[in-house]
């Protein structure tokens, strides 16, 4: 392994960027996802990417990486232009990506997993030792106190996260991209992080930074680009700004007048459910959810902020220690089963692999919540006969219910789902995510069976990263920040951008 | 995005009936081919069984004769009746490796016990009762402690075959069985074997439970997506437990009826049987993987290969040879409807 140090700013020359991405498009069908982005990271510096859900943060990274290629614009690594066909050549450039979801593999060792696919070897067999000892020497760079022969799935996600950045030298990566490398970790380990990313900028690398921790920017950046909608809107030195002018940033010119688009009353009356607490230590620990029969609860918060947790606690399908109320009556739920006998339905974040039997038919799908009762015969005909309406309410588009679901467009296949859950009677409705890959029209027709459904007296939470789509729909917004509630929203009252400040700094200005 | 104000409201509704009616165009489109190539699917088996039933009744003039074609349903009703539970199990996306090791212990279980003068039925219950005990602590250990039921049944192969061994050390056992009972296995209905009628039964019986119960509708819930099944509120350990319990059973039923024809009870009998089970299984058009097949399949799979069998002793051929032949034709076959299948869904 070589180990060159490299010196800030002298070989490459005084004022040559270590990476300059300039005029970078890219868009998917139905969204414009960078539009003409820029970003110029500097020699031995951490340069920080801020921007809310769906800014573009990830698909200009991806584009970096080489995953992506962009539909226009220039790369360029130390003043050299470049274009990656794929991730590898990304890698060679001395390109750095290290995900959230720590792309390690659990079962190998620390050494194996550093020189995958490069170790030491002569003709094809292994060099077991001097990988080690390479291992070792570079682990102690990272401050690693861990032994290169242990498993890195048994680590703790601290020293996963080394062992990620650890690789990321065994290359000799310029350019390290981190997205959320402290987001699992406690205060003692950020710390460790830290150190680590000091000691590689002073080496000479560079650092591009993606957190939702504005403390964390602070303490560890030196400069920011902010995107919003694919665009840059700012850059800004650490040290001259605030996160204040950072927020600011991120949340752009949203309209400031009421947002609700309904003038409808929010209902009243006595809440139907009642979290008055539910926490899975380390993760979650949410109070004071309630949702009032007739009324929609939108959960809005960043990637991370433990909407899809919290609903899945609140369901059964993740364990909990919880304390609910069903109208009044308090309520243990233990599993799914629970749930669904309380009256409970989930429309779980991915319809394909939760939410759905893809190989089976749409009336089967429709209906599988429903046939449990006695006398336990003739599933088909009492499913079809019970969900056949349903779908038709819903206004399933479908030729025959013995049509296989996996054939549905995705609004259609969401309304199976829902349908599932109309089909058995339900009193409370959690949606997570509902209208993802949904077109407007899908989405708008989805809110509109939610809405009739909340009518007829359904309490309904629905979380979902769109925040307009929360304050078109819903009656009320809580605000989640990384597993704590931050506060609660009329969307009658209170602005957008009062609710997306809440969101991306977890306080209520 | 939705910051759907009242005006444009009118728009996006007929946006979105534009996108629905394209979407059912498509949907209404597929299902019709997919039928026809699904139909293809299933009848290719049938078609492949015709072929083979009709070469075989112009090679050899015995093929066709009620006592061969009596023979060929005796034969196959054994291992018939396991495939049909493995069927079960398979459907849920599991295996069951234990079906001879269990079939094997309940013929040795009902032997001892008739030789010790338990009466018929009773004993019969015995060994049905341990058989559908074995499969449900396998079940349950797969399900909950959550094993691969591949290991789980692995050893319960081992395990159980041990314990066959052990209720008399090894000896054969049944020297003086009742003949009423010896009349189950070896005795016929007019032409028709009573073991072949048994296998028909158990046939029907798996196809309504499949078809015309809940339980049924959760097997294939169970194996289409365990994850979605979970979240819809179907009992999915308890459905995996119980299918493992109804594949004991059936193997326990199975030892029965070959104490009872050969009027003797062996330790050893049964070795290999779960592969002609998984075999018949898988050529029957299940999917390991789960959530599709059917009864009907494996019902045509399993006399399929006997006749396969009973064609090559017709004309002679070896032991061998014949094992060779069976296991490219299982391979070819399974090729052809790999081929047909994803053929049928690039068209959908």
């Amino acid at each position: 392994m070589s180990t060159t140090l490299l010196q800030p700013d002298t070989s490459a020359g005084a004022g040559v960027l270590r990476l300059r991405m300039s005029g970078i498009n890219k868009s998917f069908p139905g969204t414009h996802a960078c539009r003409d982005t820029r970003l110029e990271v500097r020699p031995g510096e951490v340069h920080c990417l801020l921007g809310e859900n769906g800014a573009g943060k990830s698909t200009l990274m991806k584009i970096l990486s080489g995953s992506y290629q962009p539909d226009s614009g220039v790369i360029a690594i130390d003043g050299v232009d470049v274009s990656f066909a794929n991730p590898l050549d990304g890698i060679a450039a001395g390109i750095a990506v290290i995900y959230q979801e720590l792309d390690l593999f659990p079962d190998l060792t620390v050494a194996q997993n550093l020189y995958l696919g490069h170790s030491p070897s002569v003709g094809g067999i292994v060099r077991g030792r001097r990988r080690r000892a390479d291992a070792r020497e570079i682990l102690k760079r990272v401050g690693a106190t861990f032994s290169p022969d242990a498993i890195v799935g048994l680590l703790p996600i601290a020293d996963q996260q080394l062992t990620a950045i650890a690789r990321a030298l065994t290359a000799d990566a310029r350019l390290i991209v981190m997205d959320e490398p402290t987001a699992t970790l406690g205060d003692a380990d950020v710390e460790k992080v830290h150190t680590v990313i000091r000691s590689l900028v002073a080496e000479g690398r560079s650092v591009v930074y993606i957190s939702h921790r504005l403390d964390e920017v602070k303490e560890i950046g030196d400069r920011i680009t902010v995107l919003r909608d694919g665009a840059n809107v700012a850059e800004h030195r650490v040290a001259d700004s605030t996160p204040d002018e950072w927020i600011a940033d991120m949340i752009g010119e949203k309209k400031k007048e009421l947002t609700a688009v309904t003038d409808r009353p929010a209902p009243t009356g006595e809440p139907l459910l009642e979290i008055e607490r539910v926490t899975i230590k380390g993760v979650i620990d949410i109070s004071d959810v309630s949702v009032r029969p007739g009324e929609i609860v939108g959960l809005a918060g960043l990637g991370g902020a433990g909407r899809t947790t919290f609903l899945s606690a609140v369901f059964g399908a993740r364990r909990s220690s919880s304390s609910l109320r069903l109208a009044g009556k308090p309520l243990t739920i233990r599993s799914v089963r629970d749930a669904t006998a309380a009256g409970f339905g989930l429309v779980p974040e991915s319809r394909k692999t939760e939410g759905l039997m893809l190989g089976l038919s749409i009336g089967r799908n429709a209906s599988i919540s429903s046939i449990g009762a006695p006398p336990w015969l003739m599933p088909h005909r009492r499913g079809r006969a019970l969900s056949t309406p349903v779908l038709a309410g819903l206004g399933v588009k479908y030729a025959s219910v013995n049509q296989a679901v996996g054939q549905l467009s995705g609004g259609n296949q969401q309304k199976v789902v829902l349908a599932k859950w109309l089909t058995r009677g339900i009193r409370v409705l959690l949606l997570d995510e509902p209208t993802r890959g949904l077109d407007i029209g899908a989405k708008a027709d989805l809110y509109r069976q939610v809405r009739a459904l909340a009518d007829n007296g359904a309490a309904v939470l629905v979380a979902s990263s769109e925040l307009s789509e929360l304050v078109a729909n819903a009656d009320r917004i809580i605000v989640l920040h990384e597993g704590r509630k931050v506060g609660e929203f009329d969307p009658r009252l209170a602005s957008e951008e009062s609710i997306t400040h809440a969101i991306i700094s977890g306080k209520i200005s | 995005m939705t910051t759907v104000n009242t005006p444009p409201a009118v728009d996006v509704d007929a946006d979105s009936s534009a996108s629905a009616s394209a979407s059912a165009e498509k949907a209404a489109a597929s299902p019709w081919r997919r039928r026809g190539s699904s139909w293809l699917v299933k009848g290719n088996l049938l078609i492949v069984f015709v072929v083979i039933v009709v070469i075989a009744s112009l090679l050899s003039p015995d093929f066709l004769t009620v006592r061969n074609l009596s023979n060929l349903l005796q034969q196959s009703s054994l291992t018939g009746i396991i495939a049909i539970g493995m069927t079960l199990v398979i459907l849920t996306s599991g295996i069951d490796l234990s079906v001879g090791s269990t079939a094997a212990l309940s013929g040795m279980i009902v032997a001892i016990t008739l030789d010790g003068s338990v009466p018929i039925p009773l004993a019969i219950l015995l060994a049905l009762v341990v058989g559908l005990a074995v499969g449900l602590v396998m079940g349950a250990i797969a399900a909950w402690i959550r094993l691969p039921a591949f290991i789980v049944t692995l050893a319960g192969l081992t395990a159980i075959r041990g314990a066959a061994y052990l209720t008399t050390d090894g000896r054969p056992v049944g020297q003086n069985l009742p003949e009423s009972f010896t009349l189950i296995g070896g005795g016929y209905m007019g032409f028709i074997p009573i073991t072949g009628l048994i296998f028909i039964v158990v046939a029907l019986l798996a196809a309504a439970l499949l078809r015309f119960t809940t339980f049924g509708e959760y097997i294939y819930a169970v194996g289409s997506n365990e994850e979605a099944a979970r979240l819809s509120g179907v009992p999915v350990k308890w459905v995996q437990m119980a299918v493992f319990g109804i594949s004991g059973l059936t193997a326990a039923l199975a030892g029965i009826l070959l104490t009872s024809r050969l009027t003797i009870a062996q330790p050893t009998s049964f070795t290999g049987a779960e592969l002609d089970g998984i075999a018949a299984v898988v050529l029957g058009g299940a999917a390991l993987a789960g959530g599709r097949g059917g009864i009907g399949g494996t019902f045509i799979a399993v006399l399929l290969l006997s006749v396969l069998k009973n064609l090559f002793n017709l004309m002679g051929i070896g032991s061998f040879f014949q094992m060779v032949a069976t296991g490219l034709i299982l391979l070819l076959a399974l090729i052809l409807n790999k081929f047909i299948d994803s053929r049928a869904r690039n068209i959908s």
